[in-house]
């Protein structure tokens, strides 16, 4: 084998390694929209679904999918792959997402359980970004269908902020008299909702629950070795610093309210954040800290020109949370 | 044909088809599997396989990827190998490509069985093994080579060669 033969085939394998790469790079990214924005169109629901997964991975930069992911939340007959292009919304276009809030939230009232249990399950995709949902969700605790009610839960949790609101509510489930209902509360405090001082009562009172699944996960809600916020906060802290900020970390961080004011430093610069979403919260935890985040005041001011009016709004709302004079009334976002 | 241009078919043969081994055996793999536990048709799991080659959660080209690292490594190794190899030292080219065997052996066996299991046994912990599978075969291919080469010197053993 000559030495040119040896040379021509390497050659050959650095071309093909190359087009794998810009096959790569043609098929992630923002380049990707188009082909997902057109696949948001397909017949088939699961490649409806992979497509707003991978548009809510891209993020901001998928915003000329947003009608897309629009018309498949409102309108698609498959409710996963609604609650998919839901969840999608919330990483790319807040106001878009609020729009999808807004348009399902009737349904919480309607005749039809089934109808009543998927605006309960399209609020919770929405995540936190659906908080002014949460009202009308505690009162569909009181629903009569089991299902309503369970799904409902499962919302709050999701949406988990504010906490105020949210965390009575879950403890309200706890002793709801279905099962299925009081075993998605309490999942919400062994995995998703650091239960507080105040639920452990109630926590503590599940353990001698008829159904032994609930019993359990109560004790290991009660077991979590970072049950209290400063075991917590500590390790966000660190998680922001290193530029780490997700939506999971600055949820939790606004669900501990004024106990997580040590993090108020790292969580200012995040109010530049690319996402929204993150913006959005960053907000919030602001916010449901109150007094104690005085010194986010002045980037918080400044924060009342971002781009997206839901970040200005909640910006607002935590300027007036702090009890500053310096929150001026904004554009009402579509609620 | 002559021993040299036999040689020559040999290497190219192992050297492409080791890198498109490497690139394709996750997706064949998870579409035969598909296939035959899930949807019962190629086609259609040839769709869902293109469906979440990039999408969050699978990213099977990724995997893909992973898996092809240490078989392209192997692939530029059995080019210069056998490459340089002359058809006028046959003892030196059987012992090279005893060698190469033994390589190849514990790269297709190691890899189809981690990818197989995986597969069929699914688990949360189990995608690890896609991080985990490129660096034990960085290890074990030299060892797979070594051993079947000392199999191949000791076999082909004769005064003359020194190889």
């Amino acid at each position: 084998m000559t030495q040119k033969y040896i040379w021509l085939n390497l050659g050959g394998l650095i071309a093909l390694l190359g087009l794998l790469g810009l096959f790569y790079w043609q098929s992630t990214g923002a380049r990707a929209v188009p082909a997902m924005t057109d696949a948001l169109k397909d017949p088939d629901s699961k490649v409806r679904v992979a497509a707003a997964q991978m548009l809510a991975e891209i993020g901001p930069a998928a915003k000329p999918a947003v009608p897309g992911l629009l018309n498949q939340a409102l309108h698609d007959p498959n409710q996963y792959a609604g609650t998919t292009a839901a969840g999608a919304l919330q990483k790319i276009d807040l106001a878009a997402a609020r729009q999808v809030m807004a348009a399902s939230l009737p349904a919480l009232h309607d005749a039809d359980v089934q109808a009543r249990r998927n605006a309960c399950a399209m609020m919770g995709s929405l995540g936190p970004v659906a908080k002014p949902a949460v009202p009308a969700l505690v009162a569909a605790l009181d629903d009569t269908s089991e299902t309503v009610r369970m799904v409902a839960v499962g919302a709050l949790g999701e949406i988990g902020i504010p906490a105020t609101l949210v965390i009575p509510a879950l403890v309200k489930a706890l002793r709801d008299p279905a099962q299925t209902v009081r075993h998605r509360a309490v999942s919400q405090f062994a995995f998703s909702i650091p239960p507080s001082d105040a639920v452990v009562p109630h926590l503590k009172q599940l353990l001698e629950d008829k159904d032994r699944s609930v019993a359990s996960l109560a004790k290991s809600a009660l077991n979590s070795p970072h049950r209290q916020a400063k075991d917590r906060t500590a390790a966000y802290v660190t998680m922001l610093q290193m530029g780490n900020a997700n939506d999971y970390t600055l949820r939790q961080l606004a669900q501990f309210g004024p106990e997580a004011a040590g993090t108020v430093p790292a969580v200012i610069p995040v109010l530049k954040h690319e996402r929204p979403l993150n913006r959005y919260l960053a907000a919030e935890v602001l916010g449901a800290i109150g007094p104690g985040a005085r010194e986010a005041v002045p980037a918080l001011t400044a924060a009342l020109q971002d781009e997206d009016a839901i970040v200005r709004e909640s910006t607002a709302e935590a300027l007036r949370a702090i009890g500053t004079t310096d929150a001026p009334p904004v554009t009402a976002a579509p609620k | 044909m002559d021993t040299g241009k036999k040689l020559t078919r040999l290497t190219v043969t192992l050297y492409w088809g080791c890198i498109v081994f490497g690139l394709t055996l996750p997706g064949i793999v998870m579409i035969v599997h598909d296939a035959y536990r899930r949807h019962g048709g190629f086609v259609e799991a040839w769709q869902d396989f293109r469906l979440h080659l990039f999408a969050p959660g699978y990213n099977l080209f990724l995997i893909g990827a992973l898996n092809a690292l240490p078989f392209v490594l192997l692939a530029i190794f059995i080019l210069f190998h056998l490459g340089t190899a002359t058809a006028k030292e046959p003892v030196i080219v059987s012992r090279r490509l005893a060698g190469v065997a033994g390589a190849l052996a514990v790269a297709v066996g190691l890899s189809t069985w981690a990818h197989l299991a995986t597969t069929l046994h699914p688990d949360a912990q189990g995608a690890l093994v896609y991080f985990f599978l490129p660096v034990y075969l960085l290890g074990l291919i030299p060892l797979g080579y070594g051993c079947r080469r000392l199999i191949g010197t000791i076999a082909t053993r004769t005064p003359a060669a020194k190889g």
